[in-house]
């Protein structure tokens, strides 16, 4: 027998050795479960590529027989706010991105690493709002932004949704707190300055913690509605999670006709399907993507509470 | 202070070597100013944008603040605001009953569902397989939620909708539920859709729990005789107990559910889903004088309940040792 073992659950699943049986069983019903999420969206993705015949089948089958791309056209061409919503999105979502990243490292690197009367008060006070609920809720904030001439502009967005900074400082300090100091400790002998330390030395090495914050960041703005919804009513700044619900109905939101209006002949809930996808694939792209560090990002975050 | 008991004399700038033992000490004090100016862009931020709205909130909530009204934004009117609304107004409680519904229909389904399906999880040894149904778990949660909700009012669809179509034409089922037209149908159906979008959080939640749990614990159960749910009602969900209070501290908000009602139905049919917390939306941004300091009232209810339940939550669930 080894006597290290870095793979603990081989060796305790020798110990413990469950029947194959039970493994069986766990992962059929989760295949079950994830069937049942998926479906949604697996509807959504074949009625995208479908056509109007297939689409207004008595038994609708979830995978096209005869696919198209129809639906996808119909969105690039006919739709020109479409692009204007996912742009206003993107600027947003990047925007935000980068100030939490860039004020949540430097704020949590100074939480620390640095020495100063009356730091960590600060910090449980910057913690602390997390957990009381916005009393005065979108009100106060809309009263704010109208007197900052901050509603319908993208920059304001962007400063509004960066000032969510709690758990991002949070994360960062966790970050930077768990960094070894031989290297900071170098560079200050070096005579470096603060700001030097920290762009040499402290943006490398919290890179882990920063995409984690963005990630999260980017979700969350990605998919804001009430905030957006309040803050901005002229078309031309909504962002796709708002406006997408004037692509899809007639402009007033109406359980009766929540879906699509035959506008031509080519609108079809197939085109409502295709558009509320594309308007997903950001947000589910860099998930995917960067799946890996959202458990680890949770999971440090959790576990250190 | 610099101990200036010893200082003599000294030819050579005096005044400098004192103002130079004045900064140090001082700066001893205050420590690396740095610090501040590190923290100063995200604190201002925050301050402005973060901690001002809930102290004008506050205010608000006593105020007959109507957005149309020009200079009504300081009106104070005292408690006149909690009279109305408990007494005068025909709306506010069948709102609150219904939020009230909303909240019982879908967080203990919540709860459960995500427990289950986190021990689940935990379970499966293939590491590829475990991280494969965690991303599919938490997917909706991904989703910007209007897109989750839009979706489920297509599936909702009495003519095309997935659920009727496959009800009828498969099952046979002559007329299928109206599921967002019908009174009685309405709620439950955005409840299972906020369900759906929600509980990838939570599962993932209990995951990061029970991925903290050490082995041995388990290890030495089973040698001990103890079998697989015994294992799990004794030991996974005492030692669960906080991620216990951190979900429901996170999700005691469900209360004030404002985006569910407005996307998919907007409160109809016949305000069968009017929520509080689209009510309060409707009061200040859409109706009549833009009550903004009515609605703050409400909203300062809201909050106040959430942070009971979170207190409740932290009593209960805290003080007792495992």
């Amino acid at each position: 027998m080894c006597a290290v073992s870095l793979d603990s659950s081989r060796t305790s699943q020798r110990a413990l050795r469950p029947p194959k049986f039970a493994q069986i069983t766990f992962n059929l019903l989760l295949l079950a479960t994830s069937f049942v999420i998926l479906v949604p969206l697996i509807w959504a993705i074949s009625s995208s590529f479908k056509g109007p015949d297939e689409l207004y089948q008595a038994v609708p089958s979830l995978i096209p027989f005869q696919p198209t791309l129809a639906n996808y056209e119909y969105m690039f061409e006919h739709l020109a706010s479409f692009p204007i919503y996912m742009t206003n999105s993107f600027i947003v979502a990047f925007g935000t991105v980068f100030l939490v990243v860039l004020l949540s490292s430097l704020a949590g690197y100074a939480f620390a690493r640095m020495e100063f009367r009356g730091r960590d008060l600060i910090f449980v006070f910057l913690i602390l709002l997390l957990f009381v609920p916005r009393s005065g809720g979108l009100m106060a904030l809309y009263e704010l932004m109208a007197f900052l001439h901050l509603r319908n502009s993208l920059v304001g967005l962007i400063l509004l949704f960066s000032a969510g900074l709690s758990t991002p400082v949070f994360i960062m300090r966790q970050t930077y707190l768990s960094m070894p100091r031989e290297l900071e400790d170098a560079a200050r002998i070096d005579g470096a300055g603060w700001l030097d330390v920290f762009r040499y030395v402290a943006v490398p090495l919290g890179i882990a913690g920063m995409v984690v914050v963005a990630i999260f960041t980017f979700v969350g703005v990605w998919g804001d509605f009430l905030v957006t919804l309040t803050m901005i009513d002229q078309d031309r700044w909504l962002t796709i999670s708002v406006g997408i619900r004037k692509l899809l109905t007639t402009g007033t939101v109406s359980p009766f006709f929540a879906g699509s209006q035959f506008t031509g002949k080519f609108a079809t809930y197939g085109t409502d399907c295709a558009l509320l996808l594309t308007s997903a694939l950001p947000a589910v792209v860099i998930y995917i993507a960067l799946q890996r560090w959202f458990v680890r990002g949770l999971t440090e975050g959790i576990l250190k509470l | 202070m610099a101990d200036l008991s010893h200082a003599q004399p000294d030819r050579t700038g005096t005044l400098r070597q004192f103002a130079r033992e004045y900064r140090a000490a001082r700066r001893q004090r205050w420590g690396n100013l740095w610090g501040y100016a590190f923290i100063a862009p995200a604190l201002t931020l925050y301050l402005i944008f973060n901690v001002w709205p809930i102290f004008r909130g506050l205010a608000m909530a006593f105020t007959d603040y109507r957005y149309l009204v020009p200079g009504s934004e300081w009106a104070w009117n005292g408690a006149s605001n909690y009279q109305e609304m408990f007494t005068n107004d025909s709306q506010f409680w069948p709102s609150f009953g219904i939020s009230v519904q909303y909240t019982l229909m879908s967080f203990p389904t919540n709860l459960i569902l995500s427990l289950a399906v986190a021990l689940l999880i935990s379970r499966i040894r293939n590491s590829f397989l475990a991280g494969t149904y965690r991303v599919i778990a938490y997917l909706p949660v991904i989703l910007p939620i209007s897109v989750a909700l839009l979706l489920w009012n297509q599936l909702y669809n009495t003519q095309f909708g997935y659920f009727n179509l496959i009800l009828q034409n498969v099952f046979g089922v002559q007329s299928p539920p109206n599921w967002l037209g019908d009174p009685g149908w309405a709620l439950p159906s955005v409840a299972v859709a906020g369900l759906w979008k929600d509980f990838g959080a939570n599962t993932l939640l209990f995951l990061v729990g029970i991925y903290g749990i050490s082995r041995e614990i388990y290890e030495a159960a089973s040698i001990d005789g103890a079998g697989a749910l015994q294992q799990i009602w004794s030991i996974t969900l005492p030692l669960l107990r906080p991620i216990f209070v951190l979900i429901i501290v996170l999700n005691a908000g469900i209360l004030g559910a404002t985006e569910q009602a407005l996307i998919m139905t907007n409160g109809g049919p016949q305000n069968a889903t009017l929520t509080l917390g689209l009510y309060i939306y409707q009061q200040a941004f859409q109706f009549g004088d833009l009550r903004l300091g009515y609605a703050a009232a409400m909203s300062l209810l809201l909050g106040l309940i959430h942070m009971g339940l979170a207190g409740i939550t932290f009593r209960v669930l805290r003080t007792e040792r495992i």
